[in-house]
């Protein structure tokens, strides 16, 4: 009986596929969030000022044009980061507002 | 006034100056809280999000967002008149991993002046707790701060300056943000009494 | 993984693809409701996505993406207590289309399931869905190892005799008398 029962559990709760038009709506999701950063800022902006430096103890020019460079790259990883953390943020507002809303309309709907 | 009285104020002017709690004392612009370290739990959290936006990187930002698309044009337009946005929000496996004082020292401040309560929505059942609290200057909105709190996730959002959360209402459903169920934001109909 | 990691979408989607059955199932059992199950479950592999680089190794994938979905599951239904649902609805709510033998039963089995507490839901579902052993229960839900056998236990008990009894009437509109409480 025990294992009947068992058996019938698994059976009732075998794993459903959402299937692949789930699939694609994961990554349509993903796809319109901005591009995230592979390091945080401030680890990937302390790994370029690390290379520039090597680089001007074996040519000043070349290291100069390669700190422009680096800079640029910096800049655009930091605000393409800032971005990121914003719309974050204003998912994370967003979420906690709609929480208080619903919670609220839960409260009225129980007659609390 | 004579020496006594000289002395006795002095002495609760030192008194007053020492509970005043060092957030308001160091306190620069208003609706700015003063957020605990968080690192110690951070280790613990199964999700972190951990966000310090002042005026310069929220201006950075702005300038990576294409003005040409409506969607980055909202965006750019709520947070124009930011001056910080910080995030706190960790996520446990377990229940209460979290301390509360710290969550409790957070709301210690939002009871100064200046703060008030917007909304205040405590679900016993489930242990759920959402404060919202907006400040305000020369009756000028200057700041937002929300504290949420469950078993296992607490989060805190401060925003200073003015936010429209109308205008956030209308990002609903891009960007991740989740479509909100807030009320409509249109104006009740004139009463034609 | 790698290739995920680095950033190449085909790849993250083959992750997807080859979870999702797992995540979504846990999602629905625990939710009863396929529209929010499908929620969460894309809530998963968004935060998958963003967390990516602490996953340490495919079988850390696995437990990651079970553990968080679960405690998410919980987390909304303790969040938004929500009325208790009938046998009748609950069974209606999730349709197998790949039913075997008694098929009848086993809509009533996730019916009777769905009606328990988050937690010992929770412990049930990683048991007989995700065949899980007990202390791996208890990993994956930070609950003591006696904990879990106590909840197992009673579940199990529990739905032995409502499926020796039938629906006795009443129950369905309360949890409190129904089912055994959820203990710590």
């Amino acid at each position: 009986m025990s294992n009947e029962l068992n058996e019938r559990l698994r059976a009732a709760l075998r794993p459903v596929d959402p299937g692949e038009a789930f699939t694609q709506r994961v990554l349509a999701r993903i796809a319109s969030e901005p591009p995230r950063a592979s390091l945080p800022a401030h680890r990937a902006a302390r790994a370029l000022e690390l290379r520039w430096m090597s680089g001007a103890l074996l040519a000043i020019v070349a290291a100069g044009l390669l700190a422009a460079h680096q800079w640029q790259a910096q800049h655009t990883q930091q605000g393409q980061e800032a971005r990121r953390q914003v719309m974050e943020a204003l998912r994370v507002t967003s979420e906690k507002l709609d929480l208080a809303y619903r919670v609220v309309k839960h409260t009225e709907h129980s007659g609390a | 006034m004579n020496t006594s009285a000289r002395m006795l104020s002095a002495a609760l002017v030192t008194s007053w100056l020492a509970v005043v709690p060092p957030g308001i004392a160091a306190a620069g612009t208003p609706g700015t809280l003063q957020l605990p370290n968080f690192e110690a739990i951070a280790g613990k959290a199964i999700q972190t999000v951990d966000i310090s936006l002042d005026t310069s990187l929220l201006s950075m930002a702005a300038g990576f967002m294409d003005s040409s698309k409506p969607d980055d044009a909202a965006v750019k337009e709520i947070i124009g008149g930011l001056k910080g946005v910080y995030v706190r929000s960790y996520t446990f496996n377990g229940d209460f991993q979290y301390p509360e004082a710290d969550v409790d020292s957070v709301r210690k401040q939002l009871s100064q002046p200046g703060w008030q309560r917007l909304v205040a929505v405590h679900n016993s059942p489930g242990h759920s707790n959402v404060d919202i609290y907006i400040c305000t200057v020369q009756g000028r909105a200057s700041g937002l701060a929300i504290i949420a709190s469950q078993p296992r996730e607490f989060t805190i959002v401060n925003i200073v300056g003015s936010v429209d959360l109308q205008k956030l209402h209308q990002l609903q459903g891009k960007f991740g943000i989740p479509q909100m169920q807030l009320p409509d934001s249109k104006p009740p109909a004139p009463d034609n009494k | 993984m790698t290739r995920a990691l680095a950033g190449e979408p085909a790849a993250f989607g083959m992750l997807v693809r080859t979870h999702q059955r797992s995540v979504y199932s846990l999602a629905l059992r625990m939710l009863s409701d396929r529209h929010e199950a499908e929620d969460l479950a894309q809530e998963v592999f968004l935060g998958l996505h963003r967390n990516l680089s602490s996953v340490e190794s495919p079988a850390h994938l696995t437990f990651w993406l079970r553990k968080v979905t679960v405690n998410r599951a919980i987390d909304r239904l303790r969040r938004e207590p929500r009325p208790t649902v009938s046998l009748e609805d609950a069974a209606s709510l999730v349709i197998d289309a790949a039913e075997q033998r008694d098929p009848l039963l086993q809509r009533r089995l996730r019916a009777l399931l769905a009606q328990l507490p988050p937690a010992p839901r929770a412990v049930m579902v990683l048991r007989y869905q995700e065949d899980l052993n007990p202390n791996e229960i208890a990993q994956t839900l930070n609950m003591s190892i006696n904990t879990v056998k106590s909840h197992l236990k009673r579940s199990l008990a529990t739905l032995r005799e409502r499926l020796g009894d039938g629906a006795r009437p009443g129950c369905g509109k309360t949890e409190i008398g129904c089912l055994p409480d959820e203990t710590a």
